[in-house]
């Protein structure tokens, strides 16, 4: 039974940090209707980001954190502004052809700039587990989940209680009559990319003390995402939310309870199930498809 | 004058073993003219119908290890079991099709990306079919009577006759009535479907005929390298099929082709131009410069 | 105008880059042309770590030939190709060096199905290739008479731990290994080991390559009641294992198989998790003077450092050297550098690397047989978050 407990919690902590990645490209992807392939690299440029503030200028290590947000805000609004922009007329395709090639180049920067060798990021938690009943938890997991957490709340409460979160859905329900209300509906582009790696960069930076950085972490981390935001519903922030706690629970029981091979399967398999029978998200309304 | 261009076009495809020795270039080209099927599978999915599948390396994969399997483990000719091919990634395209098109948009693509993964860990991890990670090895060349196909010169004319096989069947297809239904759905849905198009039929029909052609490039390709690991699987070359076909040109017959054997010469190329630490870089940087200069790809800007 | 402007430079460009490159390619013959070697390795990807390790020690085996006056007279040159942990890359690279560097002996492929890819094309050219890494039994059983292999098939590897099993207490035995047919090579061989003492196997868990997350295998094994866990996967995963296994306070003996554990880099990353683990190496950095041929090994450490090399890839890096100098012995034997002559003389070489000694036996069918070396196996110990020989292994 306290299996049972233990893979739960195991779940919990890296289903926050789904539900911060699938926030992120929620945002970018069903505001934007940018495929953003590159979502993983902002995730991996969190995790180096925060190794290089810890160990080049030995920050302190939620100084180094927030650095490391601050980074995937900055590069997700330049990126936006310099790629994604000017190619706002162009087909969805075209601009996911894009984001493919900053992916590539991205990857590979980080690959030439840190080489392979993985990187282990120092944190200042005890390693000796926290125990309650059969359940053992690392202190700095139970920091990541914390973290997580508080982040996607903060999420919220940008979207739905700051004047520019308002303008945010005002532009996702209908960009043209935002525009004639006067938002400024470039500039909301660029905060919603910006905001979106930010998250991406924040879960990065989060995991990365927990595993370890390598220029490839952010691959399947992209996958992840893109699950959760379809387990949600496009643009749906809440569901998102819950789209990776369930995901990553859901993994976790899989892995323990099924086999270890096909752990990605379930993630997978529930995707197309949920799909199949509730094609427009577990959350969004019922609402006409595509 | 286009006659022309296309009749030098076809005299230079033909001959070319004989003005291409170097054995490492007729390599490339082979990869190209594979890529090129994978290509124009996906084109048709992607181009004329509008929908992005990115779980095209499933088909690829099934049909490379349908074909390696059955000449492996049953000894079939390669004959028989290249057709088998094609035929077992389109039964996998309708099940897909079926399953899936009753989604549009972006969750038809999670479906097809879902059941991509799926497959590729069943091949992982089921051992006893797929011999799991450890591939299946010594795939055999086919055979045409007492000849071999394992010389390059000749698997490369098997690789044309692919691709033009290929090509006349999309040809068919986009010209068809079936190709009008397909782009009257792609441009608007709804207005196609009042006018008694069915939208769900035609777009499983897009989806068999495209798996189908990607399961042939599988098996061209299980039977040149002679060696298949569920690493066709990856990503990475659903990755490189939708830069072949968006920056070639979708929507048009000769764009994937064009990305094909640009994207397959490009990464060669740098291989042998830059250090390895600069060759996947580059790419990216290329690509991104690429498609902002040309965002609608190669064809359609030049040949429109 | 502009876009078309463009796509024109860049279509010369990419014409005149793949010209220029077979231009650059048209090697002018000289009696001094330089010998060269190719090498194949995952430079990129998953295991990018292990990948560049072998290139370090690679360059370092080529420095010191050419020190030493090169090989026939002519300087030793690499000629590195990374295969993104992609086997049709494997095949493309091989190919590449083969027809249009025209080496005549490559190193590779670093992960088994890598080197089985690229093994087709060896036997169209006719050039051979020396593996330094990988373990699956098929590669020398395939009757491939063009790969000579200097690592150990896991079977070898079990056979090295046999005299210790009984010293290690082990009364039953749990797996957790990579996905890959390293890991279930391993799992194969360590297991029928197991099976001819007479012990248990409990669980055979697997993890997927870029898996980061080893909880739920780790809760599994916790219940099987077993006393030791026998740990297949590269030095990353090992970390993140170990972490997470004293996360949940998995308490039992560990011990790493496959020689890429790099415990180093284990006690630096993984810290106290990693003390008391047992690990199954081919070259123990921490005391060169051991090693067969003990100047040599030290001489290795040194120069691997004197060029700033991190540490914990020594553990894997001696491959690179050992593969090169073989290749290199091999052309001098041969007394030129023809793919066919190389191969003819790998079977008579007898040198000594930093493993150890280096000699190929017949492996595989009749008449078409690969070479394979018996490389050295030893076993450490991180004790006191240092490398240590077990107890038991002292003389």
């Amino acid at each position: 039974m306290d299996q049972l407990l233990q893979h739960l919690v195991n779940g919990l902590v890296l289903g926050g940090t789904y539900a911060l990645l699938g926030i992120g490209l929620t945002l970018i992807f069903g505001l934007m209707n940018v495929v953003n392939f590159a979502h993983g690299e902002f995730y991996t440029l969190g995790a180096y980001a925060t190794f290089a503030a810890l160990t080049l200028a030995d920050l302190n290590f939620f100084a180094a954190l927030g650095l490391a947000i601050v980074c995937g805000l900055v590069v997700g609004a330049v990126t936006e502004f310099v790629l994604v922009r000017p190619l706002r007329r162009e087909s969805i395709d075209t601009v996911m052809l894009v984001m493919i090639g900053v992916w590539i180049a991205m990857q590979n920067s980080e690959l030439l700039v840190w080489g392979g060798v993985a990187k282990s990021i120092p944190h200042p938690f005890s390693t000796t587990p926290l125990t309650l009943g059969g359940v053992s938890l690392a202190p700095l997991r139970l920091f990541v989940l914390v973290a997580a957490l508080g982040l996607i709340v903060g999420a919220h409460v940008l979207i739905h209680r700051t004047r520019l979160g308002r303008a945010m859905r005002a532009t996702f329900q209908d960009a043209d009559t935002a525009a004639l209300m006067g938002v400024r509906i470039r500039r909301i582009y660029t905060a919603t990319f910006a905001i979106g790696s930010g998250l991406a960069a924040a879960a990065g930076a989060l995991l990365g003390p927990v595993f370890i950085a390598y220029p490839s972490m952010g691959d399947l981390a992209s996958l992840k995402a893109f699950s959760v935001v379809i387990l949600g519903g496009l643009g749906n922030i809440a569901g998102a939310t819950v789209g990776g706690l369930v995901l990553g629970v859901a993994e976790e029981l899989g892995a323990g309870y099924v086999s270890s091979g096909y752990r990605d399967a379930v993630g997978f398999v529930i995707i197309i199930a949920v799909l199949l029978l509730r094609p427009s998200g577990l959350f969004a309304r019922a609402e006409r498809v595509g | 004058m286009r006659r022309a261009a296309g009749i030098l076009l076809a005299l230079a495809a033909l001959t070319l073993p004989l003005w291409i020795a170097n054995a490492y270039f007729l390599h490339v080209v082979i990869m190209a003219g594979i890529f090129g099927v994978l290509a124009s599978s996906l084109n048709l999915l992607l181009g004329y119908t509008g929908q992005l599948s990115l779980g095209h390396a499933a088909f690829f994969g099934i049909g490379a290890y349908a074909s390696a399997l059955l000449t492996l483990r049953w000894e079939w000719s390669f004959w028989l079991a290249l057709p088998a091919a094609v035929l077992a990634a389109g039964i996998a395209g309708w099940a897909i099709g079926r399953l899936a098109l009753k989604l549009r948009g972006a969750y038809f693509v999670l479906v097809t990306i879902s059941f991509a993964g799926v497959i590729a860990l069943i091949s992982i991890n089921w051992m006893d079919l797929t011999n799991g990670p450890l591939g299946l090895p010594g795939v055999p060349a086919p055979e045409l009577g007492p000849w071999s196909l394992r010389t390059k010169s000749a698997y490369y004319y098997l690789v044309l006759a692919a691709v033009a096989l290929a090509y006349e069947v999309c040809r068919r297809l986009v010209d068809s009535r079936i190709g009008r239904a397909f782009v009257a759905l792609r441009e608007n849905e709804a207005l196609a479907e009042s006018v008694g198009v069915d939208g769900t039929r035609y777009l499983v029909l897009a989806a068999v005929v495209s798996a189908g052609l990607a399961g042939l490039a599988g098996s061209l390709y299980a039977h040149y390298t002679r060696f298949v690991s569920p690493e066709v699987f990856l990503f990475t070359y659903t990755v490189t099929m939708v830069i072949m076909v968006v920056a070639g040109g979708k929507g048009t017959l000769a764009g994937p082709l064009v990305g094909a054997v640009l994207f397959t010469v490009l990464p060669e190329a740098l291989r042998a131009a830059t250090s390895w630490q600069w060759q996947m870089l580059a790419y990216g940087l290329i690509l991104v410069v690429l498609v902002f200069f040309l965002p609608r790809g190669i064809v359609p800007t030049f040949f429109r | 105008m502009r876009k078309r402007w463009f796509l024109s430079i860049l279509t010369v460009g990419v014409i005149a880059a793949f010209v220029g490159s077979v231009v650059i390619g048209l090697d002018v013959a000289r009696a001094q042309a330089p010998v060269r070697i190719g090498v194949i390795e995952p430079l990129s990807g998953p295991v990018a770590a292990s990948g560049n390790y072998i290139r370090m020690g690679a360059e370092i085996a080529r420095d010191w030939l050419n020190a030493k006056g090169g090989v026939l007279g002519r300087k030793v040159e690499l000629v590195i190709e990374d295969n993104k942990s992609d086997p049709k890359e494997a095949a493309s690279a091989a190919e590449k060096l083969i027809v249009r560097d025209k080496v005549p002996a490559i190193m590779g492929a670093w992960g088994s199905s890598m080197t089985l890819a690229a093994m087709p094309k060896l036997e169209e050219y006719g050039v051979p290739m020396v593996v330094e890494t990988s373990s699956a039994a098929s590669i020398t059983k395939r009757g491939n008479p063009w790969i000579f292999r200097i690592s150990p098939p896991s079977e070898m590897e079990a056979v090295g731990l046999e005299p210790y099993v009984d010293k290690l207490a082990i009364k039953k035995a749990d797996f957790l290994a990579v996905n890959t047919d390293w890991g279930r090579g391993s799992i194969q061989a360590f297991g029928d080991l197991l099976k001819k003492k007479g012990l248990p196997v409990g669980a055979a868990e697997f993890m997927e390559q870029s898996a980061t997350d080893m909880n739920a295998q780790i809760t599994k094994i916790k219940t099987t009641g077993g006393d030791t866990l026998f740990l297949t996967t590269a030095v990353e995963q090992i970390t993140l294992v170990l972490k997470q296994a004293q996360e949940q306070r998995l308490s039992r003996k560990i011990v790493t198989t496959g020689g890429s554990s790099s415990p180093t880099q284990l006690i630096k990353q993984a810290g106290a998790a990693a003390e008391g683990t047992y690990h199954i190496v081919f070259f123990m950095p921490w005391f060169p003077e051991s090693m067969p041929d003990g100047k040599l090994a030290t001489a290795f450490v040194d120069e691997w450092a004197k060029r700033g090399n991190p540490f914990e890839g020594l553990t894997e890096g001696f491959r690179g050297h050992d593969g090169i100098v073989t290749i290199a012995e091999a052309v001098k034997v041969a007394g030129k550098d023809d793919p066919k002559a190389v191969r003819d003389a790998l079977w008579r070489v007898n040198l000594t690397g930093v493993n150890g000694p280096i000699h190929f036996e017949k492996d595989g069918p009749a008449g078409k047989e690969s070479g394979q070396s018996k490389p050295s196996i030893f076993i450490v110990q991180i004790r006191d978050g240092k490398v240590a020989l077990p107890e038991f292994a002292r003389k």
